[in-house]
């Protein structure tokens, strides 16, 4: 931070989740702003009692990040099994090809996936059912640092800008080829005409065609869904859908998103995080892209109304077999209780654990999961993922001029849960009798400039029966496996289920 | 000694240092710690400076009633709300109405502070405090209703705004709450007789086509909702405030006169914008910003010389302004001078490259002077980034007719009229191509 006011600067950036090495750990991926991102190693050894270490492995991996890092995407865009990194920023965009030797290439130029601009959250998704990951690039404002516009508070204080300061900028949409290139379908999506400014994005079937959509999260302007017309092309049923503005009709300064089942009736819903003042929306899924926006009387609007949401996403913290949400939080603009205070990052804001009490109701159970969790801080992206292997959710918080956050879930595994691994995209239920059907899915994209984990980890509470689990692969093709083994993961690979 | 430190120590010695010691109340009294001001406009100093002293003389005067302390307290606190400084502003509300806790205001205030500063229950509380003084205040009543309505409260938020509408029965603010109580609850039938009636006592209501949009779609009424999702969208604003009002038109900051030329602009206000921007103007007029939202402005009131006058202005400070290269183009071009107009357009995109309205701009001013070939290739650009761009194609195809590509103009006018049947100029210029018109 230079102290300038300069808008990037305040937006921060994300951290990914991923195995880069595939020895069946997640590492860390840490986007720096104005330096250099660092990939650190996972050597988590699960026979000595779990402890974790990681080791900086950044300059063997042939990873060099250029411009002002903002975000990253990940997925296997070349399909040789390892996990590629997609690096978004104030400049131009990378791709890195995972090499399976612990290296990576960057394939930026030949790909043709730089794309100019400023980027923050990206995701990878099959839209064509190809078999080959795509990639959607969530583009924020036109924006150039060497011309940064002076903005203030309504005292006359100088203060970051909003969006509304810039105009917004094109998102893009990357179709694989299948050869290391992509072409920019951006027009042929249909995608050109209607963008705002972008910070949040994540792909999911919200219509219960089998086919991904795309969820876009606006800076200030209405969000978008995009519905895959399965022809290629998109179509934006934002409004009539219920997502675009909060049920007062505001286009709310929107920045994470995720999609879950957090009402537990088989269908996801949408959560997007917003400014202070405003509230995280929950759009609960009632129909084919039809959702109402349940904020207010679920308690999530009431709960974070005092926040300004970045990360976000639902896990089962306790395993309890529902889906709790946990917020990362930060504001943009001076908190002016922190000035009076002298604070020289006025910034600060608690994290938020919003704990899911069934009924459709979420209580704020922040204050019991542990001092350092509540500890104000300017948290922008977050990435979510099993990283001890133990059975439960932890998470990673990149804090925006401050240091990342580990926070190790003590108490999930108390529980019962089945962990899967299944090719992102895929729909997974688990079935057991006598107790409601878990709807969870595969995906790293969503909350905030981040990858989280793509593993599928479902809380199963006190009950240890094995459940039946049904998957819906992303091509369509469903299967089923009768008993799949408890509180341990298990691979589950597409034609090998009935 | 500072603004903030003579405020604080006379509070104390009205708490501790009168002869009789101090009252009850008085001894409750918090503090105000005025918040770090060295870094707001002079205006906004002065403005506190002049607050923070009446308080001074107020609390330091033997003989001042409890009713002018407060109101003291009160005047400091509505000019704190205003620059969004909440916290001292709480402080200042909170012993204003311990001092005069008759007086709805202090706790309205509060209410407001409250709400503002994200804490709902603690803004039910103060507007529930603030009626048991004035039952009958519309305002507050509303208010109560949202905070409600924010927790998730619906009954509670129902019934407070159902007290507001015996009060007000013709306010569209408070029916369209009630709706949205109805949507809360997926009411949809009684949703949708609210959102009407809101509608019916306020057909310009803008606030009310989106979540009437909700209600119909959850009848089942999809026709109906999409007509609703055309109609432009706005926030409700609530009932009339006067209380809230005042602390709005308070700050006297090149910002907040920016801010309420905004709102002006929203309402369509163009006179009133123009007052606003150019009292920032005379606050700030370092600020290119401010003279290119008063260009704008002017040139929505007709007066297209004065804002000529204002985009050079913000040119002259901000030469990079690409924003007002462009408006400046449209202006000299709605005056037909349009190499001028040219060369601003060019400008623009020489400076933002992606500025598609720029590029659609200086195209229209190609093609009216009759340069086909030069405005072709930016019609082209703008429609291979955006080929839904109905502007684009609109001038695209009258640029070829233009150079005579007949055949293909048709083409482009039928499939304009078919992708954009809200914009009748595809069908017409259609129709004059068919009868043999030149130009359409």
């Amino acid at each position: 931070m230079t102290g300038q006011f300069n808008f990037h600067e305040i937006m921060g950036s994300g951290v990914a989740l991923f195995d880069y090495d595939n020895d069946g750990d997640l590492d860390v991926f840490l986007v720096q702003g104005a330096g250099e991102s660092k990939l650190f190693r996972n050597d988590v050894d699960p026979i000595k009692g779990r402890q974790l270490s990681f080791a900086d492995v950044t300059t063997q991996s042939g990873i060099r990040t250029t411009g002002y890092g903002m975000g990253v995407a990940t997925g296997d865009f070349d399909n040789d099994g390892c996990v590629d990194l997609y690096l978004t920023a104030v400049g131009r965009n990378q791709l890195y090809r995972n090499n399976c030797d612990g290296t990576f290439t960057d394939v930026t130029d030949r790909s043709g996936t730089g794309g100019e601009g400023w980027s923050v959250s990206a995701s990878a998704i099959d839209y064509d059912h190809d078999g080959w990951l795509d990639l959607f690039v969530g583009h924020y404002v036109s924006y150039d640092p060497a011309k940064n516009t002076a903005c203030f508070s309504l005292s006359g204080r100088r203060d970051y800008c909003s969006p509304n300061a810039y105009r917004p900028q094109q998102n893009r949409i990357y179709h694989n080829n299948h050869d290391g290139t992509f072409t920019d379908a951006t027009v042929a999506a249909g995608l050109a005409g209607d963008f705002g400014p972008t910070l949040g994005v994540v792909a999911d079937d919200v219509d219960g065609d089998g086919w991904p959509d795309l969820y876009v999260a606006n800076d200030g302007r209405e969000n978008q869904l995009w519905i895959n017309l399965r022809n290629g092309a998109f179509r934006n049923a934002a409004l009539l859908s219920g997502t675009a503005v909060t049920a007062d009709a505001k286009a709310a300064g929107s920045m994470g998103v995720d999609a879950a089942d957090l009402d537990g009736d088989g269908a996801d819903d949408l959560l997007v995080t917003t400014l202070t003042g405003e509230g995280t929306s929950l759009f609960v899924r009632r129909g084919a892209a039809v959702f109402d926006d349940v904020s207010g009387r679920s308690g999530m609007r009431g709960a974070s109304l005092a926040a300004t949401g970045f990360g976000v996403h639902s896990i089962d913290v306790d395993n309890d077999g529902r889906l709790d949400v946990i917020s990362i939080n930060g504001a943009v603009r001076a908190i002016d209780a922190l000035v009076a205070r002298g604070d020289r990052f006025p910034f600060r804001q608690p994290r938020q654990l919003l704990h899911n009490a069934g009924s459709g109701r979420f209580e704020d159970m922040s204050g019991r999961a542990g001092a350092s969790f509540e500890l104000p801080e300017v948290g922008r992206g977050a990435a979510f993922g099993d990283i001890d292997n133990d059975g439960d959710t932890d998470v990673v918080v990149a804090n925006n001029n401050g240091p990342v956050r580990l926070f190790i879930n003590q108490i999930g595994n108390r529980k019962h849960w089945v962990g899967l691994r299944v090719a992102p995209g895929a729909r997974v239920e688990a079935v057991r009798p006598m107790s409601p059907i878990l709807v969870r899915r595969a995906a790293t994209d969503g909350s905030y400039a981040s990858a989280s984990d793509p593993r599928v980890l479902v809380g199963l509470g006190d009950d240890g029966t094995p459940p039946a689990i049904r998957v819906r692969w992303p091509d369509g093709r469903v299967e089923q496996w009768s008993s799949v083994a408890v509180d341990c993961y298990t691979t589950l690979e597409e034609g090998t289920g009935r | 000694m500072s603004v903030g430190r003579a405020a604080a120590v006379l509070v104390a010695t009205l708490a501790f240092g009168c002869a009789r010691g101090p009252s009850p109340q008085t001894a409750l009294l918090r503090p105000v710690v005025m918040p770090d001001l060295s870094l707001a406009a002079e205006s906004v100093r002065e403005q506190a400076r002049v607050r923070a002293q009446a308080l001074t003389q107020a609390i330091a005067a033997a003989q001042t009633a409890p009713s002018a302390r407060a109101a003291a307290f009160g005047e400091l606190g509505k000019l704190l709300l205003a620059a969004e400084y909440g916290e001292a502003a709480e402080t200042c509300f909170a012993d204003a109405e311990l001092l005069e806790p008759g007086d709805m205001r202090w706790p309205y205030f509060l209410g407001q502070v409250y709400r503002k500063t994200a804490q709902p229950a603690k803004a039910e509380a103060a507007f529930a405090r603030a009626l048991l003084r004035h039952p009958g205040h519309v305002a507050t009543l509303y208010w109560l209703g949202e905070t409600r309505l924010d927790q998730g409260h619906l009954d509670a938020a129902a019934s407070a705004f159902t007290a507001a509408l015996t009060i007000a029965p013709g306010s569209a603010s408070i029916l369209a709450g009630l709706g949205r109580v109805d949507l809360a609850r997926s009411d949809f039938a009684s949703a949708v007789t609210h959102f009407e009636g809101a509608l019916a006592a306020d057909p310009g209501a803008a606030f009310v086509h989106y979540p009437l949009a909700m209600a119909y779609r959850g009848l089942g009424e999809g026709a109906k909702a999409e007509a609703e999702l055309r109609r432009p969208r706005a926030i409700a604003p609530g009932p009339p405030d006067p209380l809230m009002q005042e602390v709005a038109s308070l700050l006297d900051s090149a910002m907040a006169y920016q801010q309420r030329g905004i709102d002006a602009l929203r309402r369509n206000d163009g006179q009133a914008a123009a007052v606003f921007f150019r009292r920032a103007g005379e606050l700030d007029p370092s600020s290119a910003s401010v003279h290119h939202r008063l260009g704008t402005a002017l040139f929505l009131t007709g007066d297209a010389a004065g804002a000529v006058t204002e985009f050079e202005a913000a040119l002259r400070l901000e030469p990079r302004l690409a924003r007002a290269h462009y408006s400046l183009g449209v202006v000299l071009a709605s005056r037909r001078q349009n190499a001028e107009a040219i060369e601003h357009f060019t400008a623009a995109l020489r400076l933002e490259p992606d500025y598609l309205e720029a590029r659609l701009a200086l195209a229209d001013v190609l093609r009216s002077l009759g340069r086909a070939r030069d405005a072709m290739p930016h019609y082209q650009q703008i429609l291979m980034r955006d080929p839904a761009a109905a502007g684009a194609e609109l001038g695209y195809a009258m640029t070829l007719v233009i150079v005579g590509r007949r055949a293909e103009a048709r083409a482009r006018f039928a499939a304009g009229a078919r992708r954009h049947p809200e914009r009748p100029e595809f069908a017409d210029a259609l129709r004059r191509l068919s009868t043999g018109l030149d130009a359409p």
